[in-house]
């Protein structure tokens, strides 16, 4: 018997993970070379260009949300890994101490320092700044400093009391100078051509300059200097350039038999606002023999109206009266990516720079390959 | 402070912490030669001046317990 093409219904059935009450199915993607006898799954860049969409749902500077349709899960996943581990940022790598008199310890306030997000000019931060690398030579480290691959920032702050203070404050951020030090107390020190790339509103500079680095009080010192490098995510996580980049897989939600009445809104109930709305039975759907509509026109039933919303609490699958009325699953090829930025790159700058990072990496290989051909 | 300028405490306690008997005075203050040190005042936070041998005790409120001072030195640390 000759082999017959898969049908569109059985294509689709194949890109669903089904998600039943206590387990989860389908679960491998199936569309590989030799799985299916007589069926062709070689992968093809006609095919995949035919088959892929990008689409942005919301695109803010420090939040994005786009959905990747028809592709992989590895390169999903690669973007993702990439996206958190190997997109350069500049960050605080060494504090120099000169004097630090309050209760916080010196390491850790050098580790708090490291943590806070910077911002600057885009062109200097991503095209003028250089890696720093140690030096072999210990010694030699004073003259490995450049303007093109450190940043030099000061923090010099001393509480006192404040004379101006009403008798009786209780507040000692009235009752104090400088009680508390914040991310904005922080001075950059431009040297040579930094002048031209961070100056003005490009100037290095806390993205939040509300975060609170110590707590001081009258007599206590915080007087320090920092070195700013470049450095990515796998070597500390203060270089990400992301607080989350996540995906999650489309849900899906098929309504196999009507839903209606009381019973609809219950379901609606089941799953996050907005996911699931009610509709009137028209007059066509109740004549239609079959259909489980027949003499309920102008009753309510549930319809799907937004699934992406949904976080499939799999809650429907607990009622009885909604036994074999509904089928829960995920699109395999569908991925809704949630990308917050820290600051440093633009929320949708780092997807891009994630996708031509791995073009780099594909290229590096290629070139590899064929060196070991050769 | 070298090895050389160190010098073996010769003065033996005596009887605890209380009283004049100040416990065996080393050289701190290091190649400068100036015997005095200052320390901060556990109770006040005032700045106590030591001499060499000079009873531990702050000149401003009396109290016993003094600090060393922070090293005046850059310490450097790493971010991380």
């Amino acid at each position: 018997m000759p082999h017959k093409p898969p049908t569109k219904e059985e294509l689709d059935r194949r890109k669903i993970i089904g998600i039943h009450e206590e387990t989860i199915t389908n679960v491998t993607s199936s569309d590989i070379p030799y799985h299916y006898p007589g069926e062709d799954h070689s992968w093809d860049i006609e095919k995949f260009r035919k088959g892929f969409s990008v689409e942005f749902h919301q695109n803010d500077p420090y939040e994005a949300s786009f959905s990747l349709i028809g592709c992989d899960a590895s390169i999903a996943n690669a973007f993702r890994r990439i996206m958190i581990a190997d997109i350069p940022t500049l960050a605080i790598e060494t504090v120099f101490i000169n004097n630090n008199t309050s209760v916080i310890q010196d390491e850790v306030l050098a580790h708090r320092l490291g943590l806070i997000p910077f911002k600057g000019g885009r062109e200097g931060l991503h095209n003028f700044l250089k890696w720093w690398r140690k030096p072999a030579d210990e010694s030699q480290i004073n003259s490995s400093y450049y303007d093109f691959n450190t940043v030099s920032l000061r923090l010099d702050v001393k509480c006192e009391h404040n004379e101006n203070a009403t008798p009786g404050e209780k507040d000692p951020t009235k009752l104090y100078k400088h009680a508390h030090v914040y991310a904005r107390d922080i001075e950059f020190c431009p040297v040579g051509r930094q002048e031209k790339y961070f100056s003005g509103a490009d100037a290095i500079a806390p993205v939040n300059p509300d975060i609170l680095i110590a707590k001081l009080r009258p007599g206590q010192e915080i007087s320090l200097s920092m070195h700013m490098h470049k450095g990515v995510g796998s070597d500390h996580a203060k270089f990400s350039p992301v607080a989350t980049a996540s995906y999650r897989l489309m849900p899906v939600i098929s309504i196999e038999r009507p839903i209606l009445g009381k019973d609809a809104e219950k379901f609606a109930r089941c799953f996050p606002p907005g996911v699931i709305g009610l509709e009137k039975v028209t007059k066509k759907e109740a004549a239609q023999k079959g259909s489980g509509y027949e003499g309920h026109e102008g009753e309510l039933k549930a319809v799907v109206v937004d699934p992406m919303r949904d976080t499939v609490s799999r809650e429907c699958l607990r009622h009885p009266e909604f036994k074999d009325k509904v089928k829960l699953g995920r699109r395999r090829d569908h991925f809704i990516f949630l990308v917050e930025s820290t600051g440093q790159w633009e929320s949708d700058a780092i997807f891009i720079e994630a996708v031509a990072h791995l073009k780099k990496k594909a290229k590096d290989l290629e070139k590899q390959v064929i060196n070991m051909v050769r | 402070m070298s090895r050389e300028q160190y010098q073996v405490p010769t003065n033996s306690w005596s009887g605890g912490f209380g009283g004049s008997g100040a416990p065996a005075p080393r050289d701190y203050a290091g190649d400068n030669n100036n015997t005095t040190m200052t320390y901060l005042c556990g109770d006040c936070a005032a700045r106590v001046p030591l001499e060499k041998g000079a009873p531990i005790r702050c000149n401003k409120c009396g109290a016993r317990v003094l600090y060393k001072e922070r090293t005046k030195r850059m310490v450097q640390f790493e971010a991380r």
